[in-house]
């Protein structure tokens, strides 16, 4: 990673702008939605090697940093929600896609498939992702 | 299967607020299928997405809108190694691949 970093910086102008858009592990919320109204039925759980690459990424822009290489501008937290019409529709699509990233324990299954059959016509299950986005400044003069 | 990515838009939002786009040289890295890249290129002067996935790639540039041909480039490589010369882009995004 810090390879890549630097990398970046040797190809972007001085003073140029890196933006790092990621999402970060955060036992995201699990909830029901409709045009009403909106209900958090559980937290799925963060899987250890996500969490792994999560330090490893902060480690290496911290070390970008340290070294010199880019100067933090600008940083935030924001909502991305994955939505579906139905729970089972975002069981399939976690156990396929995010079985290496997220799991969800039984008890938050039942909890939303329960509100989502609750909630009225226009209900739908969304994940709400925690998302970190950075603004970076390339500093000094490189080794280019 | 009905998934929606982001409907509300905070994604694009955040990217806007936090980058300027107008007349600049973009590189993206892990560019995908393009579905970022969409978001902003139109006001760049040249894109350029990355991505080690052949597959994804083959994707963005099919889905790629005829308006940008011209201003959207692909390349399948890894970011350790980028092909271009010293200081040629003003704006790099890590697009969730860091």
């Amino acid at each position: 990673m810090v390879h890549a970093l630097g990398e970046i910086r040797r190809v972007l102008v001085p003073n140029g702008i890196l933006i790092d858009l990621r999402p970060v592990m955060d036992r995201w919320q699990v909830e029901v939605a409709s045009a009403r109204e909106f209900r958090e039925t559980g937290r799925v759980h963060d899987l250890p090697s996500p969490l792994a690459d999560d330090e490893a990424a902060n480690r290496a822009m911290a070390q970008a940093s340290e070294d010199g290489w880019f100067a933090r501008q600008r940083e935030e937290f924001f909502s991305y929600y994955y939505s579906w019409d139905t729970p089972s529709e975002m069981e399939e699509w976690i156990a396929e896609e995010w079985d290496d990233f997220i799991g969800m324990h039984e008890e938050t299954k039942r909890a939303t498939r329960s509100a989502w059959a609750l909630g009225g016509a226009d209900a739908r299950v969304r994940l709400r992702v925690k998302m970190l986005i950075t603004r970076w400044r390339v500093k000094g003069a490189s080794q280019r | 299967m009905t998934l929606q990515k982001d409907p509300e838009g905070n994604e694009t939002k955040y990217l806007h607020a936090f980058a300027e786009f107008k007349d600049k040289r973009i590189l993206e890295i892990g560019c995908g299928e393009g579905r970022l890249t969409w978001q902003y290129a139109k006001a760049t002067q040249t894109t350029v997405g990355i991505d080690p996935d052949r597959d994804a790639l083959r994707v963005a540039t099919i889905d790629r809108p005829s308006d940008l041909q011209n201003k959207i480039l692909f390349a399948c490589t890894h970011s350790q190694y980028l092909p271009f010369s010293n200081e040629t882009l003003d704006l790099a995004i890590l697009a969730w691949s860091l």
